[in-house]
């Protein structure tokens, strides 16, 4: 398997919201000077999920992104083919020049996480930096990561590394290519 | 300038001051990041720099009020009228010999700020913030073991050892207003087996990443640290040979005596901690090789002098002074004096500090600064004429925001304003502004020189760091700091001799060798690379009269306060029936509390990545009882205020607390405007007309409010 893969350590991600706004910025994402709240693109999320009744909670952080999934339901959506799997590194990625604007990927994304761009009538979303890593870099939200909560790399070799760290992975939320693991 | 690469320099979206890298690209910051020489965090606030310094909003020409205070109406002027117009005022008032009069709000960046050398030279006095969130903290640990700690020196979490027990109390350092390098250090020091405590009504992300969270009666923390004392002397756990070498000799007797009946079961009626659990953490903290304890939030109530006490007298007990993992004793770098320097005025005889009723009463405590929050009470007494505010937003942030609004529109029986002169400097609009007579265009820190050094640094108070222009500035702004070395520069040339703020921070760096080139070429940052641990033995003495840690506080006898009580504020302990809940209000990492910067900036008030609502926290135990359902918008009203909110049900909050985020309620700017949230100041008492009990314990904290919920 060719999988490249980011891990979210739940034991460590603190929902900071860093990693939203650093990506935005790389990709250029906001008009800084008339942007609103409210109608910006974002490639990731924070979800957290507290669970118990007071004083007995427990409250767990975590981004979530494009899961650049086995086999991406967005890839078949797409009528005009812009939208592949790279057989290299596994990143799902959009090509904006074949994109229309059907929006069919959005529709059928179960994520939730392609954004649409009205001007320039395009999908786009999270590359996993793939104009980064193939230079050796991390992703932008990897390497800025507040709480050191996001890893990058082959998805075998963070399976190892969480194995060692004594940290199991989530299965439910880790059905895709994105990895989520907690103690 | 600059093309396309990464530049060092400093973040300014709050006061911690982070060294970043800023990525220009054909003369505009496309990204910014933390500089991996200097920790390499940066946080949600500092990446939405760039949206601040590009906003549509920002202020980019000085202004000049046309309309009363407060409706916000104002005319383009240029640079020459308005230091004309502050020139003037302020030689009339020193003629006048009212020079004492005139204030300047800011949180300085250097304890040799040029604003700051400014007021000196007139005769002023700097205002700031720090007073109500860190005083108590900073004169417990000066009265007791003679150290400057603050709010930016948390302990030092990388130095924390495995084993060693991180106690926070009322404190939330994932809110990166200290170095964004704070969350990761926590979270590190946990994964070497340190253990993290959470002692907070509230439960939030630091508490969720907790080994043990402890919810409190807010204001009980003095009492449940007592307890905690007065367990480990019954028990003989405390650290023995620290006490018998370092404390003032009678000091040990006397605490003892003291605590022989704040044991866990009396203690635990205040706080409403259980009496097992106090001894169970006294008895963690005893084994420990380290406990650092941070408080914040619950250090503004109206005991913190007591907690501050309480705090500093359990930290040398347990000997966790200036050790791995304990409290630093934090020094600041040495730099050079700018010869000659403008000497203070006397803060005690001149200063309009401690207005009120019972202001004779508290002589015995003297700050080093004056609080921004008895300006609105000095104006209406005729002790503040003058008013000048920068990085700050006293509208919102000045506790009881109605008697500050009042104070700023009086008049005399002429019909001229009592405040006669209020200068704002602003990066974009703020509460404020509104009420301000000149209105400055303030700079960015991407568009600004800066020497950063300060002992309240997160760890490295004695580091030095530059913040540089990466980018040309925007419109007509200007640095505040420019301004009144200009302003210095025609008023008291004696004192402004040097061509410019780089050169000013040059003749400073000489101290240590350096030059402002020579920092730039090291990219930006200065360091030792030490902190040094246990200082006081190679000093062989701590910095107190005695030279011995002073655990009783002799000076305060005559008014009872010679050892810290355990009760909880007045202010909590009186009113229940009427005002059943304590307000508990708080921070985020998503906002600069008031400031104007962050509050208008969209990124950080859009839901995905930042924050954009603040509705009243309540638990469903209490919201039952009052018959509110989600959603419902009800009226919040205390002894002195009243709003209307939306509620949110949450298990987070103890029952009996009703949360609210600090720093909401602007109506100025297009994105801090929105929604109909509130300012917590609205409900909370102002303090130079309501001084009670709170200041002969509380120092110069006054948030403690009891409010009343009604649907």
């Amino acid at each position: 398997m060719k999988q490249l893969s980011i891990m979210v350590d739940l034991d460590r991600c603190i929902g900071c919201k860093t990693c939203i706004v650093a990506c935005r910025n790389h990709y250029g994402l906001v008009d800084h000077e008339k942007s609103m709240p409210g109608t910006m693109s974002h490639y990731l999320r924070v979800e957290s999920e507290c669970t118990g009744s007071y004083p007995d909670l427990k409250e767990d952080y975590w981004v979530v992104m494009c899961q650049h999934c086995k086999k991406p339901p967005c890839i078949r959506a797409c009528e005009n083919g812009a939208i592949t799997k790279d057989v290299q590194t596994g990143i799902v990625l959009i090509d904006k020049k074949k994109c229309v604007g059907a929006k069919k990927c959005i529709e059928k994304c179960p994520y939730d996480v392609i954004q649409f761009d009205a001007p320039g009538k395009f999908a786009h979303k999270c590359s996993m930096c793939y104009d980064r890593v193939i230079h050796g870099l991390e992703p932008v939200c990897v390497e800025v990561c507040l709480a050191d909560a996001l890893s990058f790399g082959e998805k075998e070799i963070l399976l190892m590394q969480a194995d060692a760290a004594g940290k199991k992975v989530v299965k439910k939320k880790s059905t895709q290519s994105i990895l989520y693991v907690k103690s | 300038m600059h093309e396309n690469k990464w530049i060092p320099t400093v973040c300014y979206q709050c006061k911690a001051e982070c060294a970043i890298l800023a990525r220009v690209e054909n003369g505009v910051v496309k990204e910014v990041k933390g500089n991996p020489l200097a920790r390499g965090k940066m946080c949600v606030k500092g990446m939405a720099g760039i949206t601040t310094l590009y906003s549509q909003e920002r202020l980019k020409h000085p202004m000049k009020r046309v309309g009363e205070r407060g409706e916000g109406k104002f005319v383009d002027i240029g640079w020459d009228e308005a230091m004309n117009i502050m020139e003037k005022k302020l030689r009339e008032l020193i003629k006048r010999g009212e020079a004492h009069k005139f204030t300047y709000s800011m949180f300085p960046h250097s304890t040799t700020d040029p604003k700051w050398r400014f007021v000196n030279a007139v005769g002023g006095f700097i205002s700031t913030g720090l007073p109500h969130c860190d005083s108590a903290k900073i004169m417990a640990h000066l009265h007791t073991f003679g150290c400057f700690p603050n709010h930016h020196i948390a302990p030092m979490y990388y130095t924390v050892p495995r084993g060693g027990i991180m106690i926070l109390s009322g404190r939330h350092p994932f809110g990166c207003l200290d170095d964004a390098c704070v969350p990761k250090h926590i979270l590190d020091a946990k994964e070497r087996g340190a253990k993290l405590i959470v002692i907070d009504p509230i439960f939030r992300t630091e508490a969720a990443k907790a080994d043990w969270w402890i919810p409190i009666k807010p204001g009980g923390d003095a009492a449940l640290f007592l307890g905690m004392a007065s367990h480990m002397l019954k028990k003989g756990i405390h650290n023995k040979a620290f006490c018998d070498k370092w404390v003032r000799e009678g000091d040990m007797e006397g605490l003892a005596a003291f605590l022989k009946d704040k044991t866990p079961e009396a203690m635990s009626k205040i706080c409403e901690v259980p009496a097992k659990d106090i001894v169970k953490l006294a008895e963690m903290c005893a084994k420990a090789p380290s406990v650092s304890v941070d408080a914040f939030k619950s250090i503004m109530y109206g005991n913190a002098m007591d907690w501050g006490h309480a705090w500093s007298i359990f930290l040398v007990i347990t000997g966790n002074l200036d050790n791995p993992g304990g409290q630093p004793m934090p020094e600041i770098a040495p730099m050079a004096a700018v010869a000659p320097a403008p000497p203070a005025p006397n803060l005690k005889e001149l200063g309009y500090h401690r207005t009120g009723p019972n202001r004779d009463k508290f002589n015995h405590y003297n700050f080093i600064l004056e609080p921004t929050w008895y300006a609105a009470q000095a104006v209406k007494e005729g002790n503040l004429k003058v008013f000048f505010a920068s990085e700050c937003n006293p509208a919102l942030s000045e506790m009881g925001s109605g008697e500050w609004r009042k104070a700023m529109t009086m008049k005399d029986k002429k019909g001229n304003y009592l405040l006669e002169l209020f200068v704002v400097t602003e990066i974009l609009p703020s509460e404020t502004m509104k009420w301000a007579d000149l209105v400055l265009p303030d700079q960015t820190n991407f568009e600004r020189w800066e020497l950063l050094y300060m002992p309240w640094w997160y760890n490295f108070g004695h580091t030095a760091a530059v913040c540089q222009p990466v980018v040309k500035p925007i419109g007509e702004s200007r640095h505040a700091n420019r301004v009144m070395i200009d302003l210095g520069k025609r008023m008291f040339p004696e004192y402004f001799a040097f061509k410019d703020d780089v050169e000013y921070y040059d003749i400073e760096l000489s101290g240590v060798g350096m030059s402002m080139q020579k920092v730039l070429d090291g990219g930006a940052l200065w360091s030792p690379g030490t902190v040094g641990f246990r200082k006081y033995e190679d000093a062989g003495k701590f910095n107190t009269g005695s030279g011995k840690i002073e655990l009783e506080w002799k000076m305060y006898k005559d008014i009872g306060q010679e050892w810290p009580s355990p009760e909880l504020p007045l202010e909590f302990r009186r009113g229940a029936d009427k005002y059943p809940f304590i307000l508990v209000n708080f921070r985020t990492i998503f906002l600069n509390n008031t400031g104007a910067w962050s509050q208008n900036n969209a990124q950080l008030r859009d839901s995905v990545s930042g924050l954009d609502a603040n509705p009243l926290l309540l638990n469903p135990i209490d919201a039952a009882k009052l018959g509110i359902a989600s959603g419902d918008t009800v009226t919040v009203e205390s002894s002195t205020g009243k709003v209307r909110i939306p509620v949110l049900f949450t298990e987070k909050i103890k029952p009996g607390c009703a949360g609210l985020i600090h720093g909401f309620g602007q109506t100025m700017g297009k994105v801090a405007s929105r929604g109909k949230w509130v300012g917590d100041n609205e409900l909370i008492a102002d303090a130079g007309s309501h001084l009670d009990e709170q200041d002969l314990r509380g120092g110069e904290a006054h948030v403690s409010t009891r409010v009343r919920i009604v649907k």
